[in-house]
C-alpha cells in the first residue's frame, strides 16, 4: 500500500531530494555543483513524470491527487524551475550563498507542486506556506534596501492571507467535518460556511497568484528581487496557486455561486492589470502588471471547470503557454536591462533577440500561431461554453489593451539608430531559445496537449 | 499525387526561411531567391488553376490531423471563389518582387517579410478550417505591421500602429464568431465546410455572430465608417507594400464577406441585406467623393479602393436579397470578379504612382504635371491603368461592375444610384491625368528617366492581364461560375 503511494510520489520525493542536494553542495561552498544537482535533479524528476501521464489517481487517502492537473503541473513547471535556475547563474552567480537561491527555488517549485495536487485543504495551506516561506527569502537576497522593503511587503501580505485562509478554511471543515475537498460538496448544506471558505480560499491562493484585488505586493516585490527571482515568481507559484484553485472548484457545487465571483476576478485582474502595465517604465514592473492580467485570464479556464470539457485542457495548455513565453520575455529583459530605454533600438543591434523578444510579446497578446493564441483560444472557447460569453468580450477587449501594453516595448526595438550593442550571456541565450522553441511548438503541438486523458 | 494547394501554400514561407537562414548573403542572393520562390509559387497556382475544380464544392482538398480532440485540422482547398484569389496572390506577390528587386535598405529582412505575407495570403483563400483562417489572418496583419513601419515614409510608425490597432481590434470579434459557429456546431468541430453546408447557428446567435464578422471585414475590406486607417496606411507604407495591402489584403475583408458571413449565416444576412447593402452604396459614392478631393496621387488611388470594394459589398448584399438562384449568381460572379480585377488594376496604379515618386520624390499632382512628354510608357501605362479603373469597357471592371449592377437593378432597383459612382471616379482620373501627365512640363522634370526593364517587367503582365480579363472575362467568369451558380443560401 504504502509502496504504491510513495511510487506515484516519485518525482516529489525527487523534487525534494534535490533541494537538499543542492543545499548541501552549498554548504560545501561549491555553487556550481548545486546548480548541477539542482538542474539535473528537476530535470530527473520530469523524466520520471513523464510515464505517468493519463494516470487519474489519489494517495494518502485523497488527500493528494496525481491527477492531469498535478501531472500537467510537474511537467510544465519543473522545465520552468530550470530555465530560472540558469537565470539565476547569470543573475547572482559568483555572490556569496548564491547555492542557497538553487536550493530554495527547488523547495519553492516543491510547494507549488503540493499546490497544484491538492485534494485537501490541509495541502492547500502546507503548499502556499512552503511556496512562501522560500520566495521571501529569494525575494531578500540582494539584502539592498529596495530587496529588504519588498521582501517586508511579501512578507506581511503574505502573512495576513494565509491566515485569512487558514480562518475561513476551518468554516469548511466545520461545516462538512472534513477537511477533504471532495467533501465540499457537503457544504451546500450551510451556504453561508461556503461563501466564507470561499472568500478565504480566493485570497489565500488569490495572492499566491496575485489576483486583483490581492496584487499589491506583486510589482515591488517583482523589482526587489534578482531578475531570476522575478521571472520565477511570475511563473512557478503563480501556476501552482491557480492550478490548486482549479483543483478546489472542480469540488464545489456549480449553484453556489463560486463562477461569478471567479468571472468577477477576472475581469478586475485583466482590466487593472493591463490598466496599470500601459503606465509603466521599468520592464519588470510592466511585466509584473502583465503576469496579473495573464492570471485573469486562466480564471476564465477555472470558471468553467465542472461544466465544460474544454475547462481542464485550457487552463493546462494556457499554463504551458504562458510558462513559455513569460520567462522568455524576462530573459530578453536581463540581457537588455530594466528601462523601457533599454529595448530602444534592439531589433537593429541584436536582430534575433529581437525578433524572439517581438513572438514572447506577440505569444502573450494572443496572436496566432503561437502558444499563447492556442491558450487564450481554448480559454475563451470555454468561458463561451458556460454561457459566459460576455466574459469572452471582456478578455478579447483586454487583449487589445494589452497589445497597447507590449507594443510600448516592440516599437521602440525597431526605432532609433544607435544601440549598445550587448552582449547576449551564454544561460539567458540558452533560456531564451528554449523558451522560443516552447512559444512555437506549444501553438503547433496544441494536440499533444488535448490528448492526454482529462478528468 | 503531389499535395498541389500545400507545395503553393508553404514555398513561400520556405524562401522565407532560407533568406533569414544564409549567413550574410547578398542582397542579389536575396531578391534572386525572393523572385524564384514567387516564381515557383505561380508555377503552383497556375498548376491548380489548370488542375481546375470538380463540382461546385471544395476541390483539391488537403487534411491533416492537427487537434483532433477539439475538432481543429489542417484543411485546405479552393472552389470557384478562391482560385481567382490564389491565382491573383500568386501574379501579384512575384510582380512586387520584381519591383522591389531594386531595394537595397536591408532586403534581407524584406522579401522575408513579404514572403511570409504570400503564405499567409494564399492561407487565408484556402484555408477551409476556422482557426486555420484565423491565424492566417491575423499573422498577415503582424508582417504587414512590420512592412509599414520598417520601409514607410516619413510618419511610419503612427500609420504603422493604427494600421495594426484598428486591423487587431477589428479581427477580434471574428474570432467570437468562430467561437460561436464552433460551438454550435452539432458535432463541435472547425470545419469551415461543414459550417457552409450547414449553418450551424440560428436566430438571434446567428445575428449576433453575423454582426461580429460584419465589424471584422468591414474593417478589413474597408467600409465607411471604419475605413480611416486606409489612407493613412497606404500613405506611409512602401510601394510594395501598398500594393499588396490593395491588391490582397483588402481582399481578405470581401472575401471573409462571402465565405464567413454570406455562406455560413444566410439566413441572417437575409434580414440584414439592406443595411449591408446601405453600407455598400455609402461607402462607393464616399470613396468616390474622397478620390475626387485629393491632391495627393497616392491618397487618390487608396480612395477609389473605397469605391470598388463598396461595389463589392452591394454585390454580395445584392446576392443575399435576391430570391432568384440566377440573380444571385450574376451579383456574386460580379462580385468575385470585381475583387480578381481591382486586385490587377489598384496593384498596377500603386506600382506606377511609386514609379512617379522615385523619381519625382512627389506625389503632389500640383507639382507634377506634363510628365507624358518626359516618361511617355509610365504615363501611356498609368492612363490604361486609370481608365481601367473608371471601368471603360474591355479593361477588367467593366465586366465585373456591370454584373453587380444588372443584379442590383433587378433586385433593388434603388440602390442602382451607386453607378453615380463611376462618374465620380471617371471625373477622377480624367484630372489626375490632366494634372499629372498633360500640359507644360515643369523645368525639373526634364530628363526624368522612363520605365526601366524591372518596371516594365512589374507592371506590364497586370496591365496585359487587366485587358485579358476585360476583353474575354470567360477565362476567370467560368471558374468563379461553376461555385456561384450552385451556391444553395
Amino acid at each position: 500500500m504504502m509502496a504504491r503511494e510513495l511510487t506515484l510520489l516519485i518525482p516529489e520525493i525527487a523534487v525534494l531530494l534535490t533541494a537538499v542536494g543542492a543545499l548541501i553542495a552549498e554548504m560545501l561552498r561549491r555553487p556550481r555543483v548545486a546548480l548541477g544537482v539542482a538542474t539535473l535533479g528537476l530535470l530527473i524528476a520530469t523524466g520520471l513524470t513523464i510515464p505517468m501521464i493519463g494516470t487519474d489517481t489519489t494517495v494518502f487517502g485523497g488527500t493528494v491527487r496525481i491527477d492531469s492537473l498535478s501531472i500537467w503541473a510537474k511537467l510544465i513547471l519543473l522545465p520552468a524551475t530550470v530555465l530560472s535556475l540558469l537565470l539565476a547563474r547569470n543573475d547572482i552567480g559568483g555572490t556569496v550563498r548564491e547555492g542557497t537561491v538553487y536550493s530554495l527555488m527547488c523547495l519553492a517549485t516543491f510547494g507549488a507542486l503540493v499546490l497544484a495536487a491538492a485534494g485537501d485543504t490541509m495541502f492547500l495551506v502546507l503548499g502556499t506556506l512552503l511556496a512562501s516561506l522560500a520566495t521571501f527569502a529569494l525575494v531578500a537576497y540582494r539584502a539592498t534596501d529596495p530587496a529588504t522593503e519588498a521582501a517586508m511587503k511579501f512578507f506581511v501580505f503574505a502573512s495576513v492571507a494565509g491566515a485569512v485562509m487558514i480562518f475561513g478554511l476551518s468554516y469548511w471543515f466545520g461545516a462538512t467535518g472534513s477537511t477533504l475537498l471532495s467533501d465540499l460538496a457537503r457544504v451546500e448544506a450551510m451556504p453561508l460556511a461556503g461563501v466564507l471558505g470561499l472568500v478565504a480560499v480566493l485570497v489565500g491562493l488569490g495572492y499566491k497568484a496575485s489576483l486583483v484585488p490581492f496584487h499589491f505586493w506583486a510589482p515591488d516585490a517583482y523589482e526587489g528581487a534578482p531578475l531570476s527571482v522575478a521571472a520565477y515568481l511570475s511563473v512557478v507559484p503563480k501556476v501552482g496557486a491557480l492550478f490548486a484553485l482549479t483543483q478546489v472548484v472542480r469540488d464545489l457545487p456549480v449553484d453556489s455561486g463560486w463562477p461569478a465571483v471567479i468571472a468577477g476576478l477576472a475581469v478586475l485582474s485583466m482590466t487593472y492589470g493591463y490598466l496599470a502595465a500601459l503606465v509603466q517604465d521599468n520592464v519588470i514592473r510592466l511585466l509584473a502588471y502583465s503576469s496579473i492580467a495573464q492570471s485573469g485570464y486562466f480564471l476564465l479556464g477555472i470558471v468553467a471547470v465542472g461544466s465544460s470539457e474544454l475547462a481542464l485542457p485550457s487552463i493546462i495548455l494556457f499554463a504551458g503557454a504562458y510558462a513559455a513565453m513569460n520567462l522568455g520575455a524576462f530573459a530578453v529583459t536581463a540581457v537588455t536591462g530594466r528601462t523601457l530605454n533599454d529595448f530602444t533600438g534592439l531589433g537593429r543591434a541584436r536582430p534575433m533577440l529581437g525578433i524572439a523578444m517581438v513572438i514572447f510579446l506577440l505569444s502573450l497578446v494572443g496572436i496566432p500561431p503561437l502558444a499563447g493564441f492556442v491558450g487564450k483560444f481554448l480559454l475563451f472557447a470555454a468561458a463561451i461554453d458556460v454561457q459566459l460569453t460576455w466574459l469572452a468580450v471582456v478578455a478579447i477587449i483586454n487583449s487589445v489593451l494589452s497589445l497597447g501594453v507590449y507594443l510600448r516595448i516592440i516599437v521602440p526595438m525597431y526605432r532609433g539608430g544607435e544601440a549598445a550593442s550587448v552582449a547576449v550571456g551564454k544561460w539567458p541565450g540558452v533560456v531564451v531559445l528554449t523558451a522560443f522553441a516552447a512559444t512555437f511548438i506549444i501553438g503547433l503541438a496544441a494536440q499533444f496537449f488535448l490528448m492526454t486523458p482529462m478528468l | 499525387m503531389l499535395p498541389l494547394v500545400s507545395l503553393t501554400l508553404f514555398l513561400p514561407l520556405a524562401g522565407a526561411l532560407l533568406i533569414v537562414c544564409l549567413p550574410q548573403p547578398t542582397a542579389r542572393t536575396v531578391h534572386g531567391i525572393g523572385i524564384g520562390t514567387a516564381a515557383l509559387t505561380l508555377v503552383g497556382a497556375l498548376t491548380m488553376w489548370l488542375e481546375g475544380l470538380n463540382g461546385a464544392g471544395f476541390s483539391q482538398v488537403e487534411e491533416l490531423e492537427w487537434m483532433p480532440a477539439i475538432g481543429a485540422a489542417y484543411r485546405v482547398g479552393v472552389d470557384g471563389i478562391s482560385l481567382p484569389l490564389v491565382l491573383l496572390s500568386a501574379v501579384m506577390f512575384l510582380v512586387a518582387l520584381i519591383y522591389a528587386s531594386s531595394l537595397r535598405e536591408r532586403p534581407r529582412a524584406y522579401v522575408a517579410l513579404v514572403l511570409l505575407l504570400e503564405t499567409t495570403a494564399i492561407g487565408t483563400f484556402t484555408a477551409l478550417d476556422g482557426i486555420l483562417f484565423y491565424v492566417f489572418f491575423e499573422v498577415s496583419l503582424v508582417s504587414m505591421y512590420f512592412m509599414i513601419a520598417g520601409w514607410g515614409h516619413e510618419d511610419r510608425q503612427r500609420a504603422a500602429l493604427m494600421f495594426f490597432l484598428y486591423t487587431l481590434l477589428g479581427s477580434l470579434p471574428l474570432l467570437l464568431a468562430i467561437l460561436g459557429l464552433y460551438l454550435g456546431s452539432p458535432e463541435p468541430s472547425f470545419d469551415m465546410r461543414a459550417w457552409i453546408a450547414d449553418p450551424p447557428l440560428a436566430g438571434a446567435a446567428a445575428m449576433w455572430a453575423l454582426i461580429a464578422m460584419l465589424i471584422t471585414f468591414a474593417v478589413k475590406i474597408p467600409a465607411v465608417p471604419l475605413h480611416t486607417w486606409l489612407p493613412a496606411a497606404h500613405v506611409q507604407a512602401p510601394t510594395v507594400g501598398s500594393v499588396i495591402l490593395a491588391a490582397i489584403m483588402l481582399k481578405f475583408g470581401t472575401y471573409g464577406l462571402v465565405r464567413f458571413a454570406l455562406q455560413m449565416t444566410p439566413d441572417a444576412f437575409r434580414e440584414a441585406g439592406t443595411v449591408v447593402l446601405v453600407f455598400g452604396v455609402v461607402s462607393a459614392i464616399y470613396g468616390a467623393f474622397a478620390a475626387l478631393a485629393q491632391s495627393d496621387l497616392k491618397r487618390l488611388v487608396a480612395y477609389t479602393s473605397i469605391n470598388h470594394m463598396g461595389y463589392v459589398i452591394v454585390g454580395v448584399a445584392v446576392a443575399a436579397l435576391t430570391l432568384d438562384p440566377s440573380v444571385r449568381a450574376i451579383a456574386l460572379d460580379g462580385a468575385v470578379l470585381q475583387m480578381f480585377s481591382h486586385g490587377l488594376v489598384t496593384g498596377a496604379l500603386f506600382l506606377l504612382v511609386g514609379m512617379i515618386q522615385e523619381r519625382a520624390h512627389s506625389r503632389e499632382m500640383g507639382e507634377l504635371g506634363g510628365l507624358l512628354k518626359t516618361v511617355p510608357v509610365l504615363g501611356w501605362l498609368f492612363m490604361l491603368a486609370a481608365f481601367a479603373s473608371l471601368g471603360l469597357p474591355a479593361l477588367a471592371h467593366f465586366p465585373a461592375e456591370f454584373q453587380i449592377f444588372l443584379a442590383t437593378l433587378r433586385t433593388v432597383p434603388a440602390a442602382v444610384v451607386v453607378v453615380l459612382g463611376i462618374a465620380i471616379i471617371a471625373g477622377t482620373f480624367l484630372k489626375a491625368i490632366r494634372e499629372t501627365f498633360l500640359g507644360e512640363t515643369k523645368q525639373q522634370w526634364h530628363g526624368m528617366p522612363d520605365l526601366s526593364g524591372r518596371e516594365l517587367l512589374a507592371v506590364v503582365p497586370l496591365l496585359v492581364l487587366t485587358v485579358a480579363t476585360g476583353v474575354a472575362p470567360a477565362w476567370v467568369l467560368d471558374v468563379i461560375h461553376r461555385t456561384t451558380v450552385a451556391l444553395a443560401l
